[in-house]
């Protein structure tokens, strides 16, 4: 198998490269899952707190806001822990970590923002998903800057101003949906952090 | 209601000046529609990021298929007690051998990679194809794709002449409709023209779909052809080739 720098990586992490994904998975996860199962862990929780790891990392790479001064087995390491950290104090269970089976490094609280704002977006996409069809299209083709009365052509709307009520009934069900939500309750406080820029 | 409405405008930036200036006065006193526009942005942020939503498929398909291999591997702690309960070593290395033997040569039934590697393409990415090729199809029409109904989607894929996209998606209607023969021909078309965006995707169906039919070697050819390729699929091939025996 081919060899990867740390640079390699998270170049790849940015590129969405699934050679690269391999690669960290083969190499890594293994470490993960032990570290999880020592601390109370299941085999899911490990590969829930992975993939949310390597979510941050990518986020983390997309704002070019990464050099390491680690390996990247030693930051990948650090980051699942300060997540399963956090979600052991979430679930009233521990202040701390039992038992280490890797060298972490400090790590600043950007990785914890970045990991709520992981969070969110998945429980986003997930309310998204359940949406209509013809919803979906709408709100995909208007977030993507398509005029309104291209979108009524396309989605056979009888006006722009129909295609602008519907756009609109769309998000409304989407937002109703994502409040609804047992999760979001506990990221409503957090919502506050982000800015308000364009739309 | 009236609120709702004009914190979208606001968002969406389609407020007249006079009224965007009106409506910047009412949020500045106002800390819940400040909320309510930092929440509102954040999803549609969250919408327009297909590469994060890209991201986060990869990573659920990587752990699925890591799952199939790792059953494999789980059976080792049988193995364990085998040799708890075996009294001797010189038999449990033979036991254990043996068994090691058989379990690590294990197939997995046609069903189970099937299960494991087959799903239809999901309409949420058939945007991105649509901005990408000129020969996608016309969008609103996958109505019936989306609520499964693959008779009448394939009646409307194959209402419209030769399109590429089109024929790609009636292999894939096939495929759910179990005629398989009629899949591979749409899939061979795509195929065969070899400009375009399906390509990679056609021929990982066409593997798929002679395992679903229980042609193994042609599945083993276009599995080692896709897995020596450059393709996206081609590590998913290559995990399928260890599980065919």
């Amino acid at each position: 198998m081919k060899e990867f720098t740390a640079n390699n990586i998270l170049q790849g992490l940015k590129d969405r490269d699934t050679k690269v994904l391999d690669y960290i998975y083969n190499n890594f996860f293994y470490q993960i899952k032990v570290f999880i199962a020592k601390n109370h862990g299941t085999v899911e929780d490990a590969q829930d707190i992975y993939q949310d790891a390597i979510l941050v990392i990518y986020l983390k790479t997309r704002e070019n806001n990464l050099s390491l001064t680690c390996s990247f087995s030693t930051y990948l390491y650090s980051v699942c822990r300060r997540l399963w950290l956090k979600q052991l104090e979430q679930k009233r269970q521990r202040k701390t970590i039992a038992e280490d089976t890797g060298i972490f490094i400090d790590l600043d609280e950007s990785v914890i923002e970045l990991f709520e704002v992981n969070d969110r977006y998945k429980l986003y996409q997930e309310h998204f998903k359940k949406l209509s069809f013809s919803c979906q299209k709408v709100l995909e083709l208007f977030l993507a800057g398509i005029p309104l009365k291209d979108i009524a052509k396309v989605l056979g709307f009888k006006s722009e101003q129909y295609a602008k009520k519907r756009k609109y009934q769309c998000k409304e069900k989407l937002v109703n949906s994502i409040k609804t939500d047992p999760e979001f309750k506990y990221f409503d406080n957090g919502i506050h952090k982000g800015n308000n820029n364009g739309k | 209601m009236e609120n709702r409405i004009k914190i979208e405008e606001f968002i969406d930036g389609i407020l007249t000046d006079k009224e965007r200036q009106e409506f910047k006065a009412r949020k500045d006193t106002d800390p819940g529609i400040n909320k309510d526009i930092v929440f509102r942005t954040e999803i549609n942020k969250a919408i327009r990021d297909i590469n994060y939503m890209e991201m986060h498929n990869l990573l659920i398909d990587q752990m699925k298929s890591k799952e199939l291999i790792s059953r494999k591997i789980k059976f080792q702690p049988n193995i364990h007690r085998i040799w708890q309960i075996a009294a001797a070593w010189f038999l449990l290395i033979l036991v254990s051998g043996g068994l090691w033997f058989v379990l690590s040569n294990k197939s997995f039934s046609k069903e189970e990679l099937v299960s494991q590697y087959y799903n239809p393409v999901h309409p949420v990415l058939l945007v991105r194809s649509v901005e990408a090729n000129t020969n996608a199809p016309i969008i609103e029409d996958f109505h019936f794709y989306q609520q499964n109904d693959w008779t009448n989607a394939l009646n409307y894929f194959n209402s419209l002449e030769n399109k590429i996209s089109s024929h790609f998606y009636s292999g894939i209607c096939y495929i759910e409709l179990k005629q398989y023969d009629k899949a591979i021909e749409s899939f061979e078309y795509v195929i065969n023209d070899n400009d375009n965006l399906y390509v990679e995707q056609a021929k990982w169906y066409t593997g798929l779909i002679y395992l679903m039919n229980n042609q193994k070697n042609q599945a083993i050819d276009q599995f080692e052809k896709i897995s020596d390729s450059t393709s996206f699929y081609s590590n998913q091939a290559k995990e399928i080739l260890k599980h065919i025996d």
